[in-house]
């Protein structure tokens, strides 16, 4: 190519424009928020420290609370820590390390507190059985893990059927593998046994709501889909029969409780938590939503609850007194009052695809945790008239419920 | 038409030894490797009318585990180079200029390879140590279709392939993924040597192969200069890669480099600078690994690296179709979480936030030199010589 000297550097000099236009039109930056409120605050009681790991889910029994631990820190997360919850400030009693896990997800103990049970991620992918014979020294019975669990057992729900008492696996997806949902009966804890698993999730499925023989799976993009095990008609643990979906708005379900009303009676509802894209520490997203089931065939999302700035993760409900805690990682903990009709409200508390605001609605009756500095509340749990919640960044919070 | 213009062939490997310190939880890690063993070929039987290329890259077999280069991520490794895949590229491509002594022509391009994204990889520049931002500055190793139009010193270049990363050195494109995704170039040649680019890439669920995950959106711009002897060279490169779900953004990562070498007689030397953004996302057992996919849409944190390179070598063996280049790069890191409070703390992970890695080395190769990588037909800049001495193919 031959060009002389005034064309080349007037080449040169539309080329370097054209560049320095490019690249001042891409510049742009993550948005960081602090969350509003105008709800009353919760008072909190005190503050048990972990700092060498990041601290994942919280189960509390009696006097004593169990929280596990998350990704890399200092140090792997694959500790169980043991709390003495009985005064205000939680104190550290001991911790379990967990061989060959990175992140221990959640942790439940059985309805009859005799076991607790502890999922592993990643690879190899299992959960942790435990004696609670002695609930400050948890005693391995077993570790049940399988070529199916292998990928990471996300969440393990643990609920009685029929008199049998089941783990629920919500196994992730890897390379090649979908995820897929296993069921192990624990009637044996030293060997459980596999009676169903199944392969579902959009891509994942994160975590699953089991109650009076009906089992809620979250399907993340899928939504939820309703399942009758043995509470609905001809359906079993080993068999379970779909009985309908939706997909809620903006799909990301993580998880979900059906609220029973302890007042009424009434099954109505089950409230969804949307797990959106965030950042440890900073940044969280995800609305809750309010699913009528009322109709297994035919659920519909009638209402939904959101929090600029923040995202939700999990729930614990006070079905007597009708308020959802909800923990909302950056945002803290958020206390929904969720009695009465949900699907009902005004114009102006409408969304523009018809569905209730609960925010707009003024449902929002408490906050916790916005005056303690940065957390990220991963779980939290209601016993009595206390709430702990677990976060991420600083360990264990007891706080006075609403 | 003699046997070395219609087919070239070439190898090399580069046995390095490489000390990074720390490297991970305050330990120091020495560790040797041969890394970036290929095999090159291209047959053009009709000249530029039919040209068929092929890379078989052997990093799976020798490099499993990873190479150590702090910072670096991708395809489920991290602090560690991944191994790419077994069949690195193969294309056919036919290209046509408009005039016999022109330039300007068009060509199509089908096979595995680059999408026309970003700057040349990494394995064809100075450095034996990746750059950081490799999966910010290149989209590679797709089954892509490529078109290919240049005008005088204009070259516009629109690509589709499948947005899933390998997964594993043997893996291979998803056919359901096949043409998700779509990238273009624009690159602007006002003088032999002297390329400016820029380009725009649309990713669909790169790290989760069956769909469903994080789309990416890719800006690239970057001006590339090299002296007609190629003896000197500068690269000069801004990239940035969006996270999106659905229409929105979730997190960006930037990157800026510059790199530049010298060459003379047999000694040679180079420089880079690079800051770049990268994801800190949850860790295996393996610490160095990745889950793939992630199992939601959060990373732990985002970390800014500042990375400073040098590395010298000397050409002691060019025989003349056989060359070992020892050499000696060192590189000094920082880095700085850029979301605080963060899931990823580098001084609790790493006990320091400063990093130092030193590696020592020889290249070889034979045959072939290895060519720019990334571009295809018209869209290479310098148009390819009509006679090609014996097997001296570098400006295919």
């Amino acid at each position: 190519m031959q060009t002389d000297a005034s064309a080349m550097r007037i080449l040169m000099n539309r080329s370097i424009l054209w560049c320095a236009v490019f690249l001042a039109s891409a510049c742009g930056s993550d948005k960081s928020v602090t969350p509003p409120t105008t709800s009353h605050a919760l008072t909190t009681l005190g503050e048990g420290r972990v700092t060498e790991r990041f601290t994942g889910e919280i189960w509390v029994r009696g006097n004593i609370a169990y929280t596990t631990t998350w990704g890399s820190r200092s140090a792997l997360g694959n500790a169980i820590k043991i709390w003495d919850v009985s005064g205000n400030v939680p104190a550290l009693v001991d911790s379990v390390i967990v061989p060959n896990a990175s992140t221990l997800g959640d942790i439940q103990a059985s309805d009859d507190g005799q076991l607790l049970i502890v999922a592993t991620e990643f690879s190899p992918g299992s959960i942790m059985i435990y004696s609670l014979a002695d609930p400050v020294k948890p005693q391995l019975i077993s570790r049940y893990m399988t070529a199916l669990t292998a990928p990471g057992v996300h969440t393990a729900e643990v609920q009685r059927v029929n008199g049998v008492l089941y783990a629920f696996l919500s196994v992730d997806p890897a390379s090649g593998t979908p995820a897929r949902l296993v069921i192990a009966d624990l009637s044996n804890p030293a060997a459980p046994t596999q009676v169903f698993t199944a392969v579902m999730g959009s891509p994942y499925v994160h975590d699953v709501f089991v109650r009076d023989g009906i089992l809620m799976t979250a399907l993340w993009n899928q939504g939820i889909t309703i399942w009758d095990i043995g509470g609905a008609g001809n359906g079993s643990v080993s068999n379970p029969i779909a009985l309908g979906n939706v997909q809620t708005v903006g799909g990301q379900v993580h998880n979900i409780w059906w609220f029973h009303n302890g007042v009424t009676g009434e099954k109505r509802y089950a409230f969804v938590g949307q797990e959106g894209p965030g950042a440890v520490g900073v940044a969280s997203s995800g609305d809750i939503h309010v699913v009528d089931v009322s109709n297994f065939a035919s659920p519909h999302e009638v209402a939904f609850y959101h929090l600029d700035g923040a995202g939700t993760h999990n729930f614990s409900v006070d079905e007597t007194r009708g308020v959802l805690y909800a923990a909302y990682y950056n945002g803290g903990v958020r206390a929904i009052d969720i009695t009465g009709d949900l699907s009902s409200c005004s114009a102006a508390d409408r969304s523009a695809d018809g569905r209730c605001d609960l925010a707009k609605m003024g449902r929002e009756v408490a906050h916790g945790l916005g005056d303690v500095g940065p957390v990220y509340v991963w779980g939290v749990q209601l016993v009595g008239s206390t709430l702990f919640a677990s976060d991420m960044l600083n360990g264990i919070w007891k706080l006075t419920a609403q | 038409m003699r046997a070395g213009d219609i087919f070239g062939l070439g190898a090399q490997a580069i046995g390095v030894v490489t000390r990074v310190s720390p490297a991970i939880h305050g330990r120091d890690l020495t560790e040797g490797y041969l890394s970036q063993p290929a095999l090159m070929a291209v047959l053009s039987p009709w000249g530029e009318a039919l040209t068929l290329k092929a890379t078989v890259n052997l990093e799976g077999l020798t490099i499993e585990r990873g190479e150590l280069t702090p910072g670096i991520y991708g395809e489920g490794y991290i602090d560690r180079r991944h191994p790419h895949t077994y069949l690195h590229e193969l294309l056919v491509t036919s290209a046509h200029r408009f005039r016999p002594d022109g330039v300007s022509g068009a060509s199509i391009t089908v096979g595995k390879g680059f999408a026309p994204f970003g700057t040349d990889d990494p394995m064809a520049r100075p450095f034996e140590k990746y750059p950081i931002n490799h999966h910010l500055a290149q989209i590679l190793e797709r089954a892509v279709a490529i078109g290919a139009v240049r005008a005088g010193p204009w070259i516009f270049e629109a690509g589709a392939f499948n947005g899933d990363e390998p997964t594993g050195p043997g893996d291979v494109p998803n056919r359901n993924r096949y043409w998700d995704s779509w990238s273009g170039r624009i690159t602007f040649v006002p003088w032999p040597q002297g390329e400016f680019q820029t380009s725009y890439a649309r990713v669909k669920s790169p790290e989760n192969p069956t769909g469903g995950g994080a789309d990416q959106r890719k800006q690239s711009a970057s001006i590339r200069l090299e002296d007609v002897q190629h003896s000197g060279y500068a690269l000069f490169e801004w990239a940035r890669t969006g996270d999106y779900v659905g229409s929105g953004r979730t997190f960006s990562f930037t990157s800026l480099l510059a790199e530049t070498s010298a060459r003379y007689d047999r000694m040679s030397g180079a420089l880079r600078i690079e800051s770049t953004e990268r994801p800190d996302e949850q860790r295996l057992l393996d610490e160095f690994r990745t889950p793939v996919p992630g199992t939601d849409l959060s990373i732990a944190g985002r970390s800014r690296w500042t990375i400073i390179s040098g590395r010298v070598a000397a050409n002691v063996v060019n025989a003349r179709s056989f060359t070992i280049e020892p050499f000696a790069e060192v590189g000094r890191a920082k880095v700085s979480p850029t979301l605080r409070p963060s899931g990823f703390d580098p001084r609790q992970f790493y006990g320091s936030d400063r990093i130092w890695s030193v590696s020592v080395g020889a290249r070889l190769a034979f045959g072939m030199p290895h060519m720019r990588m990334g571009r295809y037909g018209v869209a290479i800049a310098e148009k390819p010589r009509a006679k090609m001495g014996g097997m001296n193919m570098d400006n295919m």
